[in-house]
């Protein structure tokens, strides 16, 4: 089964609540995990990994180059780029902002003077693979600064996991999915079976995760929902009228508990860390409805 | 002029530094907030305001026109997005939601009129008076689409037509190109960020990014009393930025947070670090001129 976990909002603790769950769901299935945050990848970091075994580069992205020397500086790359990456430096020359462009090639394909703009292919980051400490592997990646489509990171993660799930006889693939709703959530969400919606009870969490909801029934799927610092703000109770009147099952409540911070700065599941916390037992539960309800 | 607050990892408190940095910038300065934080943006939510002034953000798509297209297939090949796909014969169909807009397939087709002009709805953009004296931009992808970049550049279009003295920009998380797009032409980043090792390893990367770019770049430690401040510091020195500011972690500020309201208009202590952080953003921005 491939399990996305999402929230809209960042930090409202997919990770750290991603890593306890595979903490103990790992004694009883056979697990791999997808970190598909490719921006701002934290959950082998999470997990104690400290060296990959592997390392793949991945040549996705596209820019394009302006050849000074045989530019005419008519500027009509300029003119018809559709994200502003083009810019006229000091010396009045065009060129390519490679922070911000698409790689679309509009700019190719207007340039009079063939052979003046060429689209080449870059270097989108890499993707990662290491068995943690807990025995499963973990699939990560990293998007190089300012490149775009991380989206397309994320489905060689999850395809390279696909590959690993089949060579190692592996039940379940757990991908915890970047902040958002764009290409990274789309490639996260889209090919699971389910989606486990994690927020907080703010309004800024529940208007993300409202619209991460949106994404998960796109893809026609089921989703759960599980409230994090669930006692944080006691009068705001629309997050949980807004789960029961979409038939979201919540399958629990994490207490806010500064043993997360704690553990995090440790570099360990709060679960592993300090078992005996309030937010470790309200994860224990989870865990285990996770796996009655859902794995079976 | 333009600055711009960032942070790499999400939920380290980057919009909540925004608002309240822009509600006291206001004082000084004609100020556009812009909230290019586009697949969950949430200033208006801090703010305490209901979004107004909506506009779509209308994509353009090719449209074929069968009676003329002569399956020549070039629209198809030209497709970077690979979201033209082609029939046995050459008959060319669109996957909309693969479509980036950037009308590559309209300029190689041969045939004037095969490929005619339709738009779809990305998102939308939408320009809000607050009650603090500032006007706030925000751009919001609709849900299912999976390119940020138009809305980013659209929403930033939108506020840069307003008349200011200072645009601010918020930014996603990440440090993808729709976040350099953001930042760009920014005169200041400031990087907001917590001293977890998380947030330590994602502070690195928008430090990254700024140096690339070419900014000054200050660091905002938030909740600094939930780690080691030092090991930012250390990190923050190492691309030439600096500290600026540290804010523990408050309980304060998580009940102004969830309330819509910006706590630097509250008499606490918390107010005090956001008014001289804008201050110094303030002196910063006049000594510079």
């Amino acid at each position: 089964m491939q399990v996305a976990i999402a929230s809209g909002k960042g930090g409202v603790g997919k990770s750290t609540i991603t890593a306890s769950l595979l903490y103990f769901l790992k004694d009883k299935y056979r697990l791999i995990a997808v970190d598909a945050d490719a921006e701002a990848p934290n959950l082998g970091l999470l997990l104690g990994v400290e060296e990959w075994d592997k390392e793949r580069e991945h040549i996705g992205a596209k820019v394009a180059r302006i050849n000074t020397e045989t530019c005419v500086r008519c500027g009509i790359c300029y003119e018809r780029c559709p994200y502003e990456s083009i810019y006229i430096d000091e010396d009045g020359n065009y060129v390519v902002n490679e922070l911000t462009c698409e790689g679309c090639n509009v700019c190719g394909l207007v340039c009079p003077v063939p052979g003046t703009i060429t689209l080449e292919q870059a270097r989108s980051g890499v993707i990662r693979k290491a068995t943690t400490k807990y025995g499963f592997p973990i699939i990560s990646a990293q998007l190089d600064v300012g490149r775009p489509e991380s989206g397309k990171l994320v489905t060689e993660e999850k395809e390279w996991a696909k590959k690993l799930m089949d060579e190692l006889n592996l039940e379940h693939m757990i991908v915890d999915s970047a902040a958002g709703i764009g290409c990274q959530v789309i490639a996260s969400i889209g090919g699971a079976d389910l989606t486990i919606l994690i927020a907080e009870p703010t309004p800024a969490s529940l208007s993300d995760v409202q619209r991460a909801y949106k994404v998960v029934q796109h893809f026609r799927q089921p989703a759960y929902l599980i409230v994090n610092k669930a006692d944080l703000n006691p009068g705001f109770t629309a997050l949980r009228e807004w789960a029961e009147a979409e038939g979201i099952p919540i399958i629990g409540e994490v207490p806010y508990d500064r043993a997360i911070p704690k553990s995090m700065a440790m570099l360990k599941p709060v679960v592993e860390a300090f078992p005996d916390s309030p937010a470790s037992k309200a994860l224990k539960e989870i865990a285990e409805r996770i796996a009655e309800e859902i794995l079976g | 002029m333009q600055i711009a607050v960032s942070g790499g990892k999400g939920g380290t408190g980057k919009s909540t530094v925004a608002i309240n940095l822009a509600v006291e910038l206001a004082r000084r300065f004609k100020l556009v907030l812009a909230d290019l934080d586009v697949e969950a943006p949430n200033d208006h939510l801090l703010l305490g305001v209901e979004l107004a002034g909506e506009e779509p953000v209308n994509q353009f798509m090719p449209k074929f026109d069968y009676s003329k297209c002569t399956k020549c297939r070039k629209c198809a090949e030209v497709c970077e997005e690979h979201a033209i796909i082609t029939l046995k014969d050459g008959t060319p169909f669109l996957m909309p939601n693969l479509c980036s807009g950037c009308r590559a397939c309209e300029i190689v087709c041969p045939v004037p009129g095969a490929i005619q002009e339709a738009f779809r709805v990305i998102g939308h953009t939408y320009v809000t008076e607050t009650p603090y004296g500032f006007t706030l931009v925000t751009g919001k992808l609709r849900e299912g689409e999976e390119r940020s970049m138009p809305l980013v550049v659209e929403a930033k279009k939108r506020a840069r037509n307003l008349n200011y003295e200072l645009l601010m920009v918020d930014t996603a998380a990440g440090t993808g190109n729709t976040v350099s797009k953001a930042i760009e032409g920014s005169r200041l980043l400031i990087a907001v960020t917590e001293p977890t090792p998380l947030g330590i390893h994602d502070t690195e990367l928008i430090l990254k990014l700024g140096k690339l770019m070419g900014l000054k770049t200050w660091v905002v430690v938030n909740r600094s009393d939930l780690g080691d401040v030092e090991k930012v510091r250390e990190i923050t020195e190492k691309y030439g930025a600096e500290v600026v500011a540290e804010i523990p972690y408050s309980e304060n500020i998580v009940r102004s947070y969830v309330s819509g309201r910006p706590i630097v208009l509250e008499d606490v202590p918390e107010a005090k670090i956001f008014r001289e952080l804008a201050e110094k953003v303030a002196d910063f921005l006049g000594g510079d001129e």
